[in-house]
């Protein structure tokens, strides 16, 4: 649909303040008396702390406190309350803070945090989930059930196991049954960092007047707010978060993850602020990771192709404390089946304590884990049934009329996976691929995605706008902008809702919790909805207050009035009008007596209906959802088993492109990361549990010679969510791009790949061995 | 021991009395306070840090003050004059180049040492230079677009 500013290319409002080197990141803040600190690491990724030495280093120049975890009694997590800010009596995992030194500068902090000695017990050390499960293994939380947790939550008392979710629909594993052929396989999404290139920081300051301040490169500063309130006993509003620039985030900065260690160290210099910065190799080890997910899957379908049952057992390794991994967990079951119809499922997720650091999201939650195994199974099956896996994979889309695994139906406005599918066929796979060279295989491989977004029922986005004296609008937000480019979305959305050119909206230019209107957290592609939604009905609150106070100045009902961005007037004789600049801040009369009420206005918005899962993950518990399909052209050089890809078509079913500019540079960006994931980018463990390549030049991140040529292009079946018709599409495009990949390595070579990243060594092996 | 070090950096001669050892990005970012200059890795892979000393694109993370003495150092505030912005910063700006930014000063500054230098360099030479940075959010497309429609701003300007 054509709309006047929205569906337009409009500059970011905060690309000249970044291109300028004028935006503000959490490393950037200078506070009066502020204090630094360094956070000690355990030599062990799994023992008991016998003793901790500090004397060394409070003799250090410039040391001000030493700080361990003794004495700390509480714990804090949202979803699962497992979490200590620093260790007690054990260590969990090889990134964990241990002890810290608070310093007059972050030299002398570090000089001195070398000098804590510490005696530990070393204890067994799981990495692989399929080893923490084992019967004998020992317990990583021996308290796991006691903790406080979400009633949804299921964990399993004297196991390793942090929760169990367990969704059935139809008769469950009993539905293979009625399929007359089924194929099975194993598959690995090991563990990946979101590295953005900003580290983790956090600034907190315990003040005399018992309020907390705190600046984080989080995207949760509400959640941050109300977890340091409860932990430190004290009222919520007097508990003050600032979330500033966010140098990319990417899921591992949408959790508390680094706020309650540096708030646990700041607790001990009551009157000074400290800050910490992650340094890279912290970054990796002591933040959240992404992904690590052993999926068996089982498919079954009748022989002309109508899939009847799917059976999938996710082994999480969720890392040391399950407090973020569980609903990355949760999400990958629900989402398993991909963007197809099986009346059967039996859908079993494990959260899975290791001796890892604690995963948590990955521009989305367990959506790209378990689908990268389901796309792989669709060609698979495709091959078994002597099918065309185009039309397989279009017998079973989920479209109108249709039901998903938690029993949500399907609407026409949930999107057309139909329309993306023909359109990558038309784009990708029109034209012969490149015949094999002496040098080269070329394959092409595509993938189907579907994607919900993932949040909490009470989950909602604060909007606040009050228009100025000349018309111009200040709104209001608190969706942390991380680089997505959510303040244009918000933009362009309130001009269009409020009939104003965008260059006369001013978005919020930081998030500070004393002042920011209430939003949940900024994560899982929701803020385009939740936040679209929340603009247009503030918007629609701002222009009725406007139009009560016109229909006092032009003496008429307010029904008769409408309003253009610049005039209420009368519908029936437009010349009887009233300036907008003259009423909003209410309208005063020749004698100065002011009437009606100020131009502002406050409003959320959450999905509507959306539910927790029942006991059986049955539930409205997707609500919106975005269909899309990803393929890749590639190469792969027959000497070294190198694989480029130099193509990557995508298109996504939006339902309504907001700039069209920024929204490619999202699916490009997503679809990168993905690649990274599928071809070079792994946590590498040793079997101590410690981290091999916490580095850029260990860990290898695509480069600018590695992208490939984007082809992007979006579907838009209004969505009636979204403001618009728009909905979230922030994550979705890291989902298709593994598969997509791997099937192209079968189109090129014939050799199956069920585990990622697929190095040159792995492809080069698989291609000597001629089997 | 410290020392006194001298440097022109955006144009104003500046003294600084630190440890010689101690690393350009330090004492850009912490002794002289200008915070535009990003820290993104342990080890000078990331490109964010680099500024442009005597007309070259350097890294500050690994450049110890000492070797600048003398220098005349260009970091991202030193680009745009007063609300002109350099055609640099103009077309990555516009190009979608900036998401979250964080990357966005390193990549201006090397195109700086780039094309102030040679303007007319090559699609290979700019490639070369653009791989020295980690970006994270753009698939790189617009980077290289911001980059060429630069090159043609500084080629036509007079």
């Amino acid at each position: 649909m054509e709309y006047k500013y929205v569906g337009k290319n409009y500059n970011r409002p905060d690309a000249i303040s970044k291109v300028t080197g004028k935006a503000i990141y959490l490393d950037d803040v200078r506070l009066p008396g502020m204090l630094y600190s360094a956070i000690l690491r355990p030599e062990y990724a799994h023992a008991k702390i016998l003793s901790i030495d500090t004397s060394a280093a409070e003799k250090m120049p410039g040391v001000v406190k030493v700080v361990t975890g003794k004495g700390c009694h509480y714990h804090y997590g949202d979803n699962i309350r497992d979490l200590v800010p620093m260790a007690v009596d054990r260590v969990r995992y090889i990134g964990e803070p241990v002890a810290a030194v608070v310093a007059d500068s972050v030299a002398h902090a570090q000089a001195a945090v070398n000098l804590i000695k510490v005696e530990y017990e070393p204890l067994p050390v799981y990495v692989d989930p399929r080893d923490a499960i084992k019967p004998d293994a020992v317990l990583i939380h021996p308290e796991n059930g006691e903790y406080w947790h979400l009633p949804t939550l299921k964990p399993i008392p004297g196991t390793n196991i942090a929760n169990e979710y367990h969704l059935i629909k139809g008769k469950g594993a009993d539905g293979f049954a009625d399929a007359e052929v089924v194929i099975e396989k194993d598959f690995v999404y090991p563990h990946g960092s979101c590295s953005a290139i900003e580290p983790h920081g956090s600034i907190v300051w315990f003040k005399e007047d018992r309020t907390v301040e705190a600046w984080s490169s989080s995207i949760c500063p509400f959640i941050i707010r109300e977890d340091l309130a409860h932990s430190y006993g004290v009222p919520v509003s007097d508990v003050r978060v600032h979330t500033i620039d966010v140098g990319g985030c990417f899921g591992y900065k949408s959790d508390i993850t680094v706020e309650q260690t540096v708030a646990w160290i700041a607790s001990f210099v009551p009157g000074r602020p400290v800050k910490w910065v992650a340094s890279r190799q912290e970054d990796y080890t002591s933040t959240l990771l992404g992904h690590g997910m052993w999926t068996h899957m089982k498919i079954g379908a009748k022989k002309d192709g109508k899939l009847v049952a799917i059976q999938v057992k996710v082994l999480h390794a969720g890392g040391a404390y399950a407090d973020t991994p569980v609903n990355v967990s949760m999400a990958s079951v629900h989402n398993s089946t991909g963007p197809y119809e099986f009346d059967h499922c039996d859908l079993l997720g494990w959260t899975i304590y290791t001796n890892t650091p604690p995963v948590g999201a990955y521009r989305g939650y367990g959506h790209q884990e378990t689908q990268f195994a389901t796309e792989r199974m669709m060609d698979m099956l495709a091959r078994e049934l002597k099918m065309d896996p185009w039309e397989l994979r279009s017998m079973n889309y989920l479209c109108e009329g249709k039901v998903n695994a938690q029993g949500e139906k399907y609407w026409k406005s949930n999107g057309d996976m139909f329309k993306c599918a023909d359109l990558v066929k038309q784009k990708a796979f029109s034209t012969p691929k490149p015949k094999e060279d002496d040098t080269y295989y070329y394959g092409r491989g595509f993938a189907a995605i579907m994607k919900s977004p993932k949040g909490a029922p009470f989950s909602t986005k604060g909007c606040y706008m009050k228009m100025n004296i000349d018309g111009s609008v200040s709104l209001n937000m608190a969706g942390a902008e991380v680089g997505q480019g959510l303040r244009t979305v918000a933009r362009q959305v309130a001009a269009e809702a409020l009939k104003i050119p965008p260059e006369k909206v001013r978005v919020y230019s930081e998030i500070d919790t004393q002042f920011s209107p209430y939003e949940w957290q900024t994560i899982g592609s929701m803020f385009t909805t939740q936040g679209g939604r929340a603009i247009i009905r503030a918007a629609d609150k701002l222009i009725a207050i406007l139009k009560n106070t016109a229909s006092q100045v032009l003496k008429v009902d307010v029904d008769y009035l409408e309003y253009d961005g610049e005039y209420v007037f009368l519908r029936s004789d437009p010349s009887v009008r009233v300036s907008v600049k003259d009423i909003n801040r209410g309208y005063i009369t020749s004698d100065g007596i002011t009437i009606g009420e100020m131009a502002q206005s406050c409003s959320d918005a959450r999905l509507p209906r959306y539910s927790n899962p029942d006991q059986n993950g049955q539930g409205s518990i997707g609500v919106s959802y975005t269909f899309g399909m990803q393929a890749a052209d590639i190469r792969i050089e027959k000497k070294t088993g190198k694989i480029i890809v130099d193509k990557v078509t995508a298109v996504f079913d939006v339902g309504q492109v907001i700039n069209p500019k920024q929204i490619r540079g999202s699916v490009m960006g997503g679809s990168l990361m993905a690649l990274g994931a599928t071809l070079y980018e792994k946590i590498d463990y040793d079997e101590n549990g410690r981290i091999l390549n916490p580095h850029f030049f260990k860990y290898h991140l695509p480069t600018y010679k590695e992208a490939p040529e984007w082809d992007v292009e979006f579907v838009e079946t209004p969505d009636p969510v979204g403001p618009f018709g728009a909905r979230g599409i922030g994550e979705h495009s890291v989902i298709g791009i593994a598969p997509a990949i791997l099937n192209a390595i079968y189109d090129a070579t014939g050799k199956e790949f069920y585990e990622i990243p697929v190095t040159p060594v792995m492809m080069k092996s698989a291609l000597e061995n001629k089997g | 021991m410290s020392e006194k070090i001298t440097f022109t950096i955006n144009g104003t001669l500046t003294t600084v009395e630190v440890e010689p050892d101690m690393l350009l990005i330090d004492v850009i970012r912490d002794v002289l306070n200008l915070t535009g200059t990003k820290r993104g890795c342990d080890n000078s892979t990331c490109g964010t840090c680099t500024v442009v000393v005597n007309g070259k694109a350097t890294k500050s993370c690994n450049t110890p003050v000492s070797k600048v003495a003398g220098a005349e150092i260009i970091t991202i505030e030193g680009l745009a004059k007063g609300m002109e912005l350099h055609p640099i910063q103009k077309s990555i700006s516009e190009s979608g180049a900036v998401q979250c930014g964080f990357c966005t000063p390193g990549i201006i500054m090397e195109l700086y040492g780039l094309l102030e230098n040679n303007p007319n360099a090559s699609a290979d030479e700019m490639t070369q230079a653009l791989n020295k940075h980690l970006c994270r959010c753009t698939g790189y497309e617009p980077i290289r677009d911001g980059a060429v429609m630069a090159q043609k701003l500084m080629q036509d300007r007079k």
